[in-house]
């Protein structure tokens, strides 16, 4: 089952789902929830080049810096509708990147005669998709289900960088993923960013300096797990309130730290050296705003609970994820700054889905919620372009539909001011498609990371540019 | 007496009156004549017609063509469509709509019964739920008739029905009841995996074509019987000794699963037969084969390498499943392009959404399957002209041709692309409020 589960459809995932409650809790269909922004996209108003300052970047990246994956020597697109998200769109249009970064994009671009040129005549140049919510790349080890408080476990450490998944996203035009814990514990672990660099090795793929983002969760997922166990907890009473004693357990420990450095500092040598622990680290994280909050989160009053938790404790939600009733109380989002990463129209699947409709994103959007469309699929990472088509069908204008796989989710994840918009001074992260992307025949013909190609259909093989086949 | 006979007269006549009604479904809105003048008709079997009139009359087709040569009747209701799209409602070749309502909520789900592998004789039309929250939201996207399949934890889950998206009832919406019965043969059916793993018999593929065989050699065998026993009672059993092998003189005992399995063993109609990989895929083709069963191919995912010999057995395929992963060595399209190779060998595909939320994104497979190389007209008759012949409906379904249903849908594009937004649909030649339980969502909430 864990194994089909790889190869099975969204769909049938779906039916799956039922069975979960049979099977041990593998891959309850992670959901989070995510809350909006200082600056919400709307339609009256749309944000251009808002790019905020993104929240504390995390240590480990910072202290560890990645590899530059390759000497880029200078680049040049040529000729294509480049989709810029924050300025528009620009006919036969020109992009040079420097260094794996944008260096210019206009109508024309000093660039180097050097330079290589890619030739994107009649094609669509958008910047690469960015999916705020996947599970791919993880060996399956998506859920640590054998408590409700996990916000210790690093998904890094499962992190399979040679999952073939990376490149079906890759070859959909995804560029960035979050790569998220699921969602069986109300607090589950922390997650990697990473850029879709496949056949690198796995520092490479690692996205540079991007903050750290933890999973909560909220609801069925949770509940069940636990309840079917006869353990706490099997209610949503139950759930918030595991939630609250792990913040109560981490303001102690706070405290107890806090005392201690006290006391050195007053030269006490007998003070005695709490115990390191690394849960209670991790939810002192959270408490001290080190950690972008992301929430599988369902129904209307739970964001409205969660929120309320939040503001308790004193720590910010960064986006609630799947957030299918946020059309509910979307103001009440909006105000609070929390983005949702949602999908265009998944509902029904079970009892917290069932109010899901498919202009939760236009909605939302109108009410000033910054909004993303993720997969949360294997399946739909593949074509998150085509689910940015549909919510335009549902009443999304086409430049905000496209800032839902783009600078949306980019804002989501803490790297907008990386990625997510052809801007000077952005990761060349780029896809060249053969048609207008929001389509359902849109292909991509390449795709950039960092100025460099990764993908390039018209080559025979997988068409990847990095990757030797027995790696 | 005279009076009583008048008593059953007047019954007689009711229940005619109530069976005729029945035939009809619908009859009370499909009165008025809709005339859609000024779109362009894509009419499936005879091209496109820019500027074309199609005219809806006692919920059938009366007319269709170009707007110079069809003339509109005067008391008709005349839609303007200019600019628009109009097209046959389309079909899902796969469905669970009227089986489900909340996955998770089991007792929403009438899905498949797993007790056992065998259960042909299980049939849709008992379960399926018409007045379903999700056909409504279905219907409102184009899609008006469907294959409504158990789902495929058995390897003989049932009987699939086909059905119309609209009616007062199941049973006006139950068009086609058993009209067809899925083989499955992927490898899940076998009892050692997922929610199987209790380790009976099957465990193998082995013990699925084993069974199977048996259970097809069962209904024949049980079929000889009864023959043997009627043949015995016409000829006044005066051969009672002769025939005492076959089966004496009593009835068989009726069975209902191997009765099932046989207008399929007479290849009265058709197997659907799915299977994903090359081995699987021959493996049960061998099977239905040597039974001379009447097949239709389903999923293939990973069969790309027969597509050749797919070809020249005939066999149309349901090849919906495009999104499936492809294997660890395949490239990333592999799956995906799959209904452009099937059509370059000139197999009869339809697609399926094999879901029931969201199949109102059928025809986004479809388009996307344009994007890896399906011609264009190919992809919409695999949701239109193909499915109805392959379902035995295309008498009534499946293009824009005079006398056929009025299943007509109007939108503001191309059919296939995600970005159109539907803006009419007529079933049977009634108007479809575009109304779901989402839209009463969405007026609720969006002030």
């Amino acid at each position: 089952m864990m194994h089909r589960s790889r190869v099975m459809p969204l769909v049938l995932l779906l039916s799956a789902f039922t069975l979960a409650q049979q099977t041990p809790p593998q891959q309850p269909s992670s959901q989070q929830p995510s809350g909006a922004s200082q600056e919400p996209a709307s339609p009256e108003k749309p944000t251009p080049g808002t790019e905020s300052k993104s929240p504390q970047k995390n240590a480990a990246s910072t202290e560890n810096p990645p590899q530059t994956t390759a000497i880029h020597n200078d680049v040049v697109i040529r000729g294509g509708t480049i989709l810029t998200v924050t300025h528009g769109k620009i006919d036969n249009g020109s992009i040079y990147i420097h260094n794996g970064k944008i260096a210019a994009v206009g109508k024309t671009v000093q660039a180097p005669s050097s330079a290589t040129v890619i030739d994107a005549t009649g094609k669509w140049v958008m910047p690469g998709i960015i999916d705020s919510h996947s599970h791919i790349a993880l060996d399956e080890d998506v859920n640590e289900a054998t408590s409700p408080i996990t916000p210790h476990m690093m998904m890094k450490d499962a992190f399979d960088y040679n999952d073939k998944k990376i490149y079906h996203a890759l070859a959909g035009g995804v560029t960035t993923s979050l790569l998220l814990h699921g969602s069986a514990n109300m607090i589950g672990g922390q997650a990697v960013v990473i850029k879709h660099k496949y056949g690198l090795g796995r520092d490479d793929l690692l996205f540079p300096g991007a903050p750290q983002s933890i999973k909560f969760a909220s609801g069925e997922n949770p509940k069940r797990v636990y309840g079917q166990r006869n353990q706490l907890p099997s209610t949503r009473m139950g759930n918030f309130e595991v939630m609250r004693q792990a913040f109560i357990e981490a303001r102690e420990y706070m405290r107890d730290w806090d005392d201690y450095n006290a006391k050195v500092k007053k030269g006490d040598k007998d003070a005695k050296t709490p115990k390191k622990d690394l849960k209670l680290e991790a939810l002192a994280d959270v408490l001290r705003g080190k950690l972008l909050v992301q929430i599988h989160c369902y129904r209307a009053d739970e964001f409205l609970t969660e929120m309320a938790i939040a503001k308790e404790f004193g720590y910010k939600v960064r986006a609630f994820h799947h957030a299918l009733e946020a059309y509910k109380v979307a103001d009440k989002i909006a105000a609070n700054g929390v983005a949702i990463a949602t999908w265009p129209d998944w509902w029904g699947f079970k009892y917290e889905g069932w109010d899901g409709i498919p202009w939760n994103a236009v909605i939302s959007m109108h009410k000033g919620v910054r909004v993303a469309l993720k997969s949360d699929s294997e399946d739909v990472t593949r074509r998150l372009n085509q689910e940015a088509g549909k919510i335009i069908h549902y009443g999304v204008p086409e430049d905000e539909a496209l800032k839902m796989i783009t600078l949306n989710p980019a804002w989501i994840i803490g790297v907008d001011d990386r990625v997510g918009s052809l801007d000077v001074g952005k990761d060349a992260d780029i896809g060249i498609w053969n048609s207008y992307p929001l389509s359902s025949a849109a292909l991509v013909d390449k795709v950039l990371i960092d100025g460099d190609v990764y993908f390039d259909r018209s080559l025979a093989g997988l068409g990847l540019t990095h990757y030797k086949e027995g790696q | 007496m005279l009076r009583k006979i008048f008593v059953v007269l007047a019954l007689i006549a009711a229940s005619l009156a109530q069976t005729a009604k029945k035939s009809n479904p619908a009859s009370e809105t499909t009165n008025a004549t809709i005339v859609l003048r000024g779109g362009k008709l894509l009419t499936i079997t005879h091209g496109v017609i820019e500027n074309g009139v199609l005219v809806m009359q006692n919920g059938k087709i009366a007319a269709v063509g170009p707007a110079t040569s069809v003339s509109v009747p005067h008391d008709a209701r005349v839609i303007d469509v200019t600019g628009m799209t109009v097209y046959p409602g389309l079909i899902d070749s796969e469905t669970h709509l009227g089986l489900t309502e909340i996955s998770a909520d089991q007792m929403t789900n009438d899905l498949v019964e797993t007790s056992d592998e065998i259960m042909p004789h299980m049939h849709v039309y008992d379960a399926f739920h018409g007045e379903t929250a999700l056909i409504p939201v279905a219907r409102i996207n184009g899609i008006t008739n469907a294959i409504v399949a158990p789902a495929s934890q058995d390897t003989l889950p049932g009987q699939d029905a086909f059905i119309q998206l609209d009616g007062r009832s199941a049973e006006e919406m139950l068009m086609v009841r058993d009209v067809a019965m899925p083989l499955n043969f992927t490898g899940r059916q076998r009892r050692n995996e997922g929610p199987f793993q209790t380790h009976k018999f099957p465990s193998t593929r082995m013990g699925m074509a084993a069974q199977l065989r048996q259970a097809f050699l069962d209904a024949q065998d049980y079929e000889q019987k009864i023959a043997a026993y009627e043949k015995k009672k016409s000829s006044g059993g005066d051969e009672k000794d002769k025939d005492k092998e076959k089966g004496g003189s009593t009835p068989p005992k009726r069975d209902l699963k191997l009765e099932a399995l046989l207008p399929y063993l007479h290849g009265q109609k058709p197997v659907v037969l799915a299977a994903d990989e090359p081995n699987d895929l021959l493996t049960a083709v061998d099977l239905a084969n040597e039974f001379h069963l009447k097949i239709i191919l389903n999923h293939l995912a990973h069969s790309a390498s027969l597509l050749d010999k797919v070809a020249a057995t005939g066999f149309p395929v349901i090849v919906g499943a495009i999104y499936a992963q492809p294997k660890e060595t395949e490239r990333y399209d592999a799956v995906f392009k799959l209904p452009a190779e099937m059509a370059k060998r000139g197999i009869k595909i339809a697609f399926a959404s094999y879901d029931a939320h969201n199949v109102r994104n059928l025809p986004y497979a479809a388009g996307y399957a344009v994007g890896f190389g399906l011609p264009y007209d190919e992809a919409i008759k695999a949701i239109t002209l193909n499915p109805a012949q392959m379902w035995g409906v295309a008498d009534r379904l499946g293009s824009l041709d005079t006398g056929k249903l009025a299943n007509v849908v109007v939108a503001n594009g191309d059919p296939l692309d995600v970005k159109t937004d539907v803006k009419h649909v007529f079933i049977n030649g009634a108007e479809i409020p575009l109304v779901s339980k989402q839209t009463e969502l969405r007026d609720r909430y969006w002030k």
